[in-house]
């Protein structure tokens, strides 16, 4: 009696775990993975999917550690990352899932409308201190950036400033939304966010990669089709192990209704 | 029957005192796992783990300090003689750079080729400096050296001026900005609130009538229990404006912000701490003042401060024990840059914001996260600091008392 | 000036203090009240986020923060109680006792985010609960534990010693004592120690960050090992992050309201309760 009652419990446990997914990594992709979640499992009620941040850190920890199916990353793995969990036996798949854009805003009542992308790493080392260097009024540039190892910062440090490291003492905030609400505030300011948290609150900068012969508005026509040129994929990670677990939420959010919520939510769709 | 009993009542009593014992073992396991983690920091490499940096054997650097590498990287050291090498340009090599210089499948399927490459590229180069992974060192190559490692040090860590954990290839673990951003806020938060909240424990104490002081009584209370983030929420979205429009700064997320919702916060520690003081001056103390024709505001301020002064000193040095260890609504509406304050109406970065913030991010057990557990210890040290001299100090009243 | 004036105005600047800080306290309130009011529904109580954050309820944080009420007064009220009854009771007046104090108040000193920190180290990565509802209330229980012994400690004082002595004359045994008339008379004032660590837990979000809360949950959780969504944590990831910081405010001003009611609502239950044992006790 007592057996059957066990079995028939661990029967129910491996069954609802089986059904439950957990995703944790990257703040950037919280609301491409929330809002999916929510969708998919309107289709399947039988999935419960969970959704946590942390930053894309956390989320290949968090899949080294088998704490979680599914690590969304805003930039790719990284070598050793990479090394680590061929060490522990698991070989990961990669799926691109979206292009995520950064766009770099000030505030709405700033006169500066373009900038290369040396005057941008000028800014955000430390270099460029006031408006006036760049064409602008004479006021003190205030940079803000997200908080350190987030893939966001990782990406803007690796694309826009090549490699080099950020001013110490930048101002530094602990989500995306902080910093457009901070920026909205704030007229010297100026910050990176993704496509989808651009606002009226905020003004975007057109951008030069090729010395100001060019400068490009970040929009999803325009990193659709590759001007634009701050730019980058938004990855999901699994292991090849739990395959068949997370293929249907995969297979979803690649079908044309999951990028349907792709642009939504502000992101670039991959086809 | 009544042998059953006296067991049940060993076993209630070894029980007790198990319960008895959990507070003083939560704190040893706290001082264990706080300290065992953070100074694991200081027998970490000061360059990222795992990694090495190379230079050419014909260099004749022997080694360079944290900054120096940094430096280096960021392109402000430019030529080998400003770290006392020759007059040449340097050129920094980084790992992934590889990658663009040879197709990938020239380094063999499980990349076995790999250091042979990069020995390749290092004995092409005599002015370069490698960051590469130790596991692919090319260590058959004689024309590689490889730059001694040396552990994060004490000194660099309580004397660095840079707090940047995640510059590659040489984080930056300087805490001094962040203690005395810390002590800068907590300080003026003091400032603020000492006036304040003496004028009201006076208030309540000496002035207030019965029905004011069950009235206020309730609503500082209720002040103390409004949860940090909620206050951080409302210092985003009313005060960070507001101080911004008021003052005309460039920026709202200052220091002066976080002074003031942490004033608010600590309000209710120190009222009702020097309240309780103001309150037990004796009778005859009161009495004798005004005899001598002392109003009653001369002997407020002659008699009773004076007499509950060690009450007052023990709500001050709690109520900075309360700043210090805030959180959340710190690093809602203080800006968190890593710089060393030196104006109220500038941004500053806190022990506890910094912890709140990094941790998440950090992989566990690297130089990263043992560096926050080693914030974890200093915060901890300094409210240890402070809740024995508040005990001191109010020891000292109770002693008065009696 | 002569002492009679100054008195005066020294008087009336005290009054505008007192005032200045219910003031405050109203300001705060006021404002959570006056833009989170109409964002309280049946529906953002029962309802789970929607849109991003942007429409639907809280009630998966509610629920989450229910479980953390529950998990760590299970873990921290039955050892706080029995630790103030053996500091009180049995240890006698000795150093031991005063040991215990002095770190029962250092433990109530530690800053919550500290608590975080040994949370998961401890909780999460050495015992291997990862980010669970367990973790989280060992946690939150362990940071409300100088509260509960502290407030059971002032009952069990309060007890005069002729009922103790009383009791064993009568030939009753020290656990009888205990059981049958120390405890129901501390009693009231042990529950009022309890309602205020359930505000406190309710409220704490830098012990939750690392070792409990979740941005999203679909479901309820179904075991301890699950995360969960909770209030205080909400509150934060809708206040700094998210697609649409204008459009999820309201929902932001609505959870903090919800955050505020359930911690005052404690609060104030606590200082009734009080109050009316405290009346019926000196009537008695």
């Amino acid at each position: 009696m007592k057996k059957t009652i066990l079995t028939t419990v661990i029967l129910i446990v491996a069954l609802f775990s089986a059904q439950a997914q957990r995703i944790k990594g990257s703040d950037t992709m919280l609301p491409l993975s929330q809002k999916a979640a929510e969708e998919f499992m309107k289709i399947k009620p039988s999935y419960a999917v969970t959704v946590t941040g942390g930053g894309s850190g956390v989320g290949i920890t968090a899949l080294l550690d088998g704490t979680t199916d599914l690590a969304q990353l805003s930039r790719k793995i990284k070598f050793d990352e990479k090394n680590k969990l061929k060490a522990k036996g698991k070989t990961v798949k990669e799926v691109t899932a979206a292009y995520d854009a950064l766009a770099i805003v000030v505030h709405p009542s700033n006169k500066v409308t373009n900038l290369t992308r040396e005057q941008l790493e000028g800014i955000f080392t430390g270099k460029i201190k006031n408006w006036k260097e760049v064409g602008g009024a004479n006021m003190p540039i205030v940079p803000y950036s997200r908080e350190t190892s987030s893939g966001t910062y990782e990406f803007f440090k690796e694309s826009v400033l090549k490699k080099k490291n950020y001013m110490s003492g930048i101002m530094s905030m602990p989500a995306t939304g902080a910093i457009i609400q901070s920026i909205s505030q704030t007229k010297g300011a100026i910050g990176y966010v993704g496509l989808a948290y651009l606002n009226k609150q905020v003004k975007a900068i057109h951008v030069s990669y090729d010395q100001g012969k060019t400068y490009i508005k970040p929009s999803v026509a325009n990193a659709k089709n590759k001007t634009y040129p701050i730019v980058r994929p938004l990855y999901y990670y699994y292991d090849t192990a739990k395959e068949s677990k997370v293929k249907p939420f995969i297979n979803y959010i690649l079908s044309a209704k999951g990028q349907k919520i792709v642009s939504q939510v502000g992101f670039i769709t991959v086809k | 029957m009544k042998q059953i009993r006296q067991i049940i009542e060993r076993m209630v009593t070894v029980m007790l005192t198990l319960s008895g014992s959990v507070t003083s073992l939560a704190i040893l396991l706290i001082i264990i796992f706080l300290f065992k983690e953070g100074f694991g920091l200081f027998s970490s490499p000061s360059v990222e783990k795992g990694y090495a940096l190379c230079v050419q054997t014909s260099n004749p650097i022997e080694t360079l300090t944290p900054e120096q590498i940094k430096k280096i990287f960021d392109y402000e050291i430019t030529t080998w003689d400003e770290v006392g090498g020759s007059k040449e340009e340097i050129m920094v090599f980084r790992f992934d750079d590889i990658f663009s210089m040879y197709p990938e499948e020239e380094f063999g399927t499980d990349y076995e080729l790999l250091p042979e490459k990069l020995g390749e590229v290092i004995a092409q180069n005599p002015y370069i400096i490698a960051y590469i992974p130790e596991q692919y060192l090319p260590q058959k190559n004689t024309s590689v050296k490889t730059l001694p490692q040396k552990n994060i040090q004490i000194t660099d860590f309580f004397g660095g001026k840079e707090w940047l954990p995640t510059a590659t290839p040489s984080p930056q673990f300087g805490v001094l900005p962040l203690i005395m951003g810390t002590l800068w806020v907590s300080f003026f938060a003091i400032l603020i609130a000492l006036p304040l909240g003496m004028g009201v424990a006076i208030y309540m104490s000496e002035l207030a009538g019965a029905r004011t002081r069950k009235l206020l009584k309730p609503a500082i209370e209720l002040l103390a229990g409004i949860p940090s983030v909620v206050y951080g929420f409302f210092g985003l979205v009313v005060l960070v404006p507001l101080i911004q429009k008021a003052l005309n700064l460039p920026v709202g997320e200052t220091a002066f912000a976080g002074s003031l919702i942490l004033a608010i916060m600590a309000l209710p520690t120190i009222i009702t701490i020097a309240e309780d003081a103001m309150g037990g001056t004796p009778r005859a103390m009161r009495e004798a003042s005004l005899a001598l024709g002392a109003t009653r505001w001369q002997t407020i301020y002659k008699v009773i401060v004076p007499y509950a002064s060690s009450g007052i000193m023990a709500a001050v040095v709690l109520g900075i024990g309360r700043a210090i260890g805030e959180t959340m609504a710190v690093l809602m509406v203080t800006g968190n840059a890593a710089v060393m304050p030196n104006s109220l109406f500038q941004s500053v970065r806190t022990i506890p914001a910094t912890i709140a913030a990094e941790l998440g991010e950090a992989p566990a057990g690297g130089a990263h996260y043992q560096s926050l557990f080693l914030l974890g210890c200093i915060l901890f040290v300094i409210t240890m600091l402070i809740s024995a001299s508040a005990e001191i100090i109010s020891k000292r009243q109770h002693n008065k008392e009696i | 000036m002569n002492k009679k004036t100054k008195q005066k105005i020294a008087f009336i600047i005290f009054r505008i203090l007192g005032l200045l800080v219910v003031g405050i306290l109203f300001w705060i309130l006021g404002f959570i009240l006056y833009n989170g009011i109409g964002a309280i529904s049946w529906d953002f109580l029962t309802t789970a986020p929607k849109e991003g954050m942007t429409a639907g309820g809280i009630f998966p944080a509610i629920v989450g923060t229910l479980y953390l009420i529950a998990g760590s007064v299970i873990f921290a009220f039955p050892i706080g109680v029995m630790s103030a009854i053996y500091m009180n009771e049995y240890a006698g007046n000795g150093w031991i006792v005063r040991f215990i104090r002095i770190m029962t108040n250092n433990l109530g000193s530690i800053p919550s985010i500290v608590f975080g920190l040994f949370g998961m180290a401890l909780f999460v990565n050495t015992l291997g609960f990862g980010d669970s509802i367990l973790a989280g209330s060992c946690t939150l229980g362990l940071l409300v534990l100088p509260l509960i012994i502290r407030t059971t400690e002032e009952a069990l004082k309060a007890i005069p010693d002729s009922y103790r002595t009383g009791s064993l004359a009568l030939g009753a045994s020290k656990l009888q004592t205990i059981r049958r008339v120390i405890l129901p008379m501390a009693f009231p004032n042990v529950i009022t120690g309890l309602i205020l660590s359930i505000g406190r837990v309710s409220g704490e979000t830098a012990p939750i960050l690392f070792t409990v809360a979740a941005y999203f949950l679909p479901k309820l959780p179904n075991s301890i090992f699950d995360q969960v969504m909770a209030l205080p944590y909400h509150l934060y990831v809708i206040a700094t992050s998210g697609t649409d910081i204008e459009a999820s405010r309201p929902i932001a001003y609505g959870t903090a309201l919800v955050l505020i009611a359930i911690v005052l609502l404690m609060n104030l239950l606590a200082t009734a309760l009080r109050r009316y044992f405290g009346r019926k006790v000196k009537t008695n």
